[in-house]
């Protein structure tokens, strides 16, 4: 079986765009979602800028708070200025709370991104029209302030807001019929959105909140704790890689599930991901090189010791001769203020100490001496001492193959002795810390029996046997495994490496144990869109939710909606997605009606593509919000079109306010 | 920001040099509300009677019996260990199940939201 490697691919940073002549005036069409955000211009076919909408605030070193480096500090890091995602993951940051835009500074940042790498260069402006989408039934709140963000502070002329999803329908699609089924399939939330005779009926729509994040989540935390000593290297844009290398949509869930149960199918569709690693660079090193190498810095520490000494001894003999001045000084009886000011010098309050610190100086002199002159000649004898201990075991020579077997077996055998105790001891201890099994009530009765105080003939504790008894209703179940065993198993298995490489060295191939093994989490995480319930929410799954919406129609529209259900959105792409729909569909409709189900032609990207599409019709330029309607109407106003949201004043004297 | 522009303090050409988010204004340290802040004023404002809001078209709760899986494998789970609370499909898996530490079958349990006492 192929081990499959992780790309890890990096974003690589955008450029700054040069501004074209033939982009006066043009319109910008800004695919906003909370997953990526996708920008072009109109008259381009494909979106110029494609960007993750996050942004990676580093936080202040506390430490270095006004050394210079502050200045060189990385700054901001906005879209695909963030190459590796995974360094900055607790500082990522986005403006979406779910779908809906809710951080306006954030965002305010990701348009800075947009607009300079557009390579926009007027002043106070960005003087083109711009179309952005919104998610469905967005806020009003969360409108009126996208708008004042970008009339007021990036001065656009005109503006126009529209569903990434809907346009999608409408535009993205060769033909698109008048009644139809969206099927949304969103970062953070699934909408399911009826459209009737090119009406979108907001009333029936619904939306499920679990969507690729959850999917991608799910598949990371299975994996962290299905590998726990990898949950580090299990990363969530690996998850996501995962997600869209392996994993599939089982047509029908419980049947995949059964295969999985044989071996010989889980063989042959397990899929091995290789994590990276590195080897263990000891095993290249030779015994010699070791000793080699120990033996070096054995030396230098002894250098650096003798050097220690020699600095010590140089200092103690000045220190001895000035004291020996002063005594001196003191004999002869020069000038006393002379004398008292030399003694507060060296701290010295009276002549006997005096003589006290002459007498301990010269002891630490000889000292140091004798010191040095017995490590020059030890110095040899200390380093060829090491090499000894290293080789405690060291290959045995036998007489014949047969002895060696035999030591071999014995050793063997001593092993598996001290692991069968291991095992024992474990099982105990498991059983003492349950209720109802033969070793935790035989432990209840001997506490019971310790507590039942009998006054008089209590004689426990004559015998020292007596206070075993507590070892064996301690929840350790008696002897632990002890130091002495372990090491003794170390020395064991150390000489059955020694003598027959093979038997407990078994690290095949390298990297075998990075491996992470995925077999049902394959089909088990994708299902996540069909059973919230596997992660908590109560909420209906996928198929469940589209039964509900048609049967709020009547039977005609039912099979129009039926006929004709459009899957868009990046996890529209999931082999499997649209046959397991489409199965569903049948199996929750009436006996023989006709219902099919289509993937829209570029599902991740066919949002922009229908705005731009919708932003070149006849359409367009009466849809437009101007800014002096902006400022007549204010900043809730918006203009209805096809694809737009259902406009409703807010009730007088009622505005929200997006901040607390 | 690019390197070229230097700090992310500088105001790039195109931006109003005097914006302020109106929400903001009075008070820098006020924080954004939380899109669960913002629905649920938005649900107490007295709309028409039809009106349809971004609340209103939440799905459904599940009218369908969950279906119990393994936390292990995924595999259909008939058994529930009463001290761990884990589903297990199969004896080997108990086997494994029994030797989990505590955070590792807390962490299933929260993956599969079932880490409250009260559920």
């Amino acid at each position: 079986m192929e081990v499959l490697q992780f790309k890890d691919l990096k974003p690589t940073p955008d450029i700054i765009h040069a501004h074209g002549v033939d982009q006066h005036n043009a319109t910008i069409i800004i695919d906003n979602g909370s997953y990526q955000c996708r920008v072009g211009w109109l008259n381009q076919r494909e979106p110029l800028l494609i960007f993750r909408n996050l942004i990676a605030k580093p936080r202040k070193e506390r430490t270095k708070k006004d050394a210079p480096e502050s200045s060189q500090t990385p700054q901001l890091q906005i879209g695909n200025d963030i190459t590796n995602i995974e360094a900055v993951r607790f500082q990522l940051k986005t403006q979406f709370d779910r779908n809906v835009v809710t951080h306006f500074e954030a965002q305010e940042h990701l348009f800075d991104y947009t607009f300079t790498h557009l390579g926009i260069d007027t002043e106070t402006c960005v003087a083109h029209p711009v179309v952005i989408t919104e998610p469905f039934l967005n806020p009003t709140s969360s409108r009126q302030l996208m708008s004042e963000l970008l009339f007021e502070c990036y001065g656009v002329p005109s503006l126009a807001y529209g569903i990434d999803g809907v346009y999608a329908y409408h535009f993205a699609q060769s033909k698109s019929e008048d009644s139809g089924l969206i099927v949304s399939l969103g970062y953070h939330t699934i909408h399911i959105i009826p459209i009737i005779n090119n009406k979108t009926i907001f009333v029936n729509t619904r939306r499920i909140n679990t969507g690729g994040y959850h999917v991608i989540s799910f598949l990371h935390r299975i994996l962290q704790l299905k590998y726990p000593a990898h949950a580090n290297a299990i990363t969530l844009s690996r998850a996501e890689e995962l997600l869209h290398s392996i994993c599939a949509v089982a047509l029908d869930y419980k049947e995949e599930l059964n295969r999985w149960t044989d071996t010989d199918y889980y063989e042959n569709n397990i899929r091995k991901i290789q994590l990276p690693y590195t080897t263990t660079t000891t095993s290249t090193l030779t015994l010699e090189q070791q000793k080699e190498r120990k033996r070096e810095l054995a030396k230098r520490l002894a250098e650096i010791n003798a050097k220690k000494r020699e600095e010590r001894l140089a200092e103690d003999e000045e220190k001895l001769n000035s004291l020996l001045a002063i005594q001196e000084m003191i004999e002869v009886d020069e000038d006393c203020d002379e004398i008292d000011q030399l003694l507060t010098d060296h701290q010295i309050k009276s002549v006997d100490e005096l003589n006290k610190n002459i007498t301990a100086l010269n002891l630490r002199i000889e000292k140091t001496k004798e010191k040095i002159t017995a490590s020059t000649s030890n110095e040899d004898v200390v380093v060829d001492e090491i090499p000894v201990k290293q080789a405690k075991i060291s290959k045995m020579v036998f007489e014949n193959e047969k002895a060696m077997h035999t030591y071999v077996q014995n050793a063997k055998k001593m092993r598996q002795d001290i692991l069968n105790k291991k095992t024992a001891r474990k099982q105990r201890r498991q059983d003492m810390a349950k209720r109802r099994t033969a070793a935790g009530q035989e432990r209840m009765r001997i506490i019971s029996q310790l507590a039942r105080k009998e006054k008089g003939n209590d004689d426990f504790g004559l015998r020292d046997e007596d206070w075993d008894i507590y070892k064996t209703i301690s929840r350790e179940g008696g002897d632990s495994d002890s130091e002495i065993e372990n090491e003794k198993l170390l020395e064991l298995e150390e000489i059955i490496r020694t003598h027959e490489p093979s038997e407990v060295d078994e690290t095949a191939a390298p990297g075998e144990s990075h491996q992470l093994h995925i077999g049902i989490e394959r089909y088990r995480s994708p299902e996540l869109l069909f059973k919230p319930y596997m992660m908590g929410s109560s909420e209906a799954g996928l198929t469940e939710v589209i039964g509900y919406v048609l049967s709020l129609f009547s039977p005609e529209e039912q099979l129009l909606l039926a006929g004709n259900v459009v899957l868009t959105g990046g996890l529209a792409n999931l082999p499997g997605l649209r046959e397991r729909i489409e199965a569903d569909l049948v199996s929750i409709r009436p006996f023989q009606t006709y219902s099919n189900v289509k993937i829209i032609p570029n599902p991740s990207l066919a949002g922009w593509y229908g705005t731009r599409k919708w932003a070149r019709s006849s359409e367009f330029k009466r849809n437009l919000i101007t800014r002096r309607q902006y400022e007549e109407y204010g900043s809730e106003y918006f203009k209805v079109h096809i694809a737009s949201n259902i406009y409703v004043a807010t009730p007088k004297g009622h505005n929200i306010d997006i901040c607390e | 920001m690019s390197a070229e522009l230097g700090k992310a303090e500088v105001r790039p050409v195109f931006k109003a040099t005097t914006f302020q988010h109106t929400s903001k204004s009075n008070n820098k340290k006020r924080a954004w509300k939380s899109l669960k802040q913002i629905i649920s004023t938005e649900r107490s404002l007295p709309w028409p009677e039809d009106y349809v809001h971004y609340s209103s078209i939440n799905a459904p709760p599940s009218f369908k019996p969950s279906e119990k899986f393994s936390d292990l494998s995924g595999l259909p789970a008939p058994y529930t260990d009463p001290q761990t609370r884990l589903r297990f499909a199969t004896k080997e898996e108990y086997a494994t199940l029994i030797g989990l530490p505590m955070d590792i079958t807390a962490g299933y349990l929260a993956l599969r939201g079932a880490s409250s006492i009260v559920g």
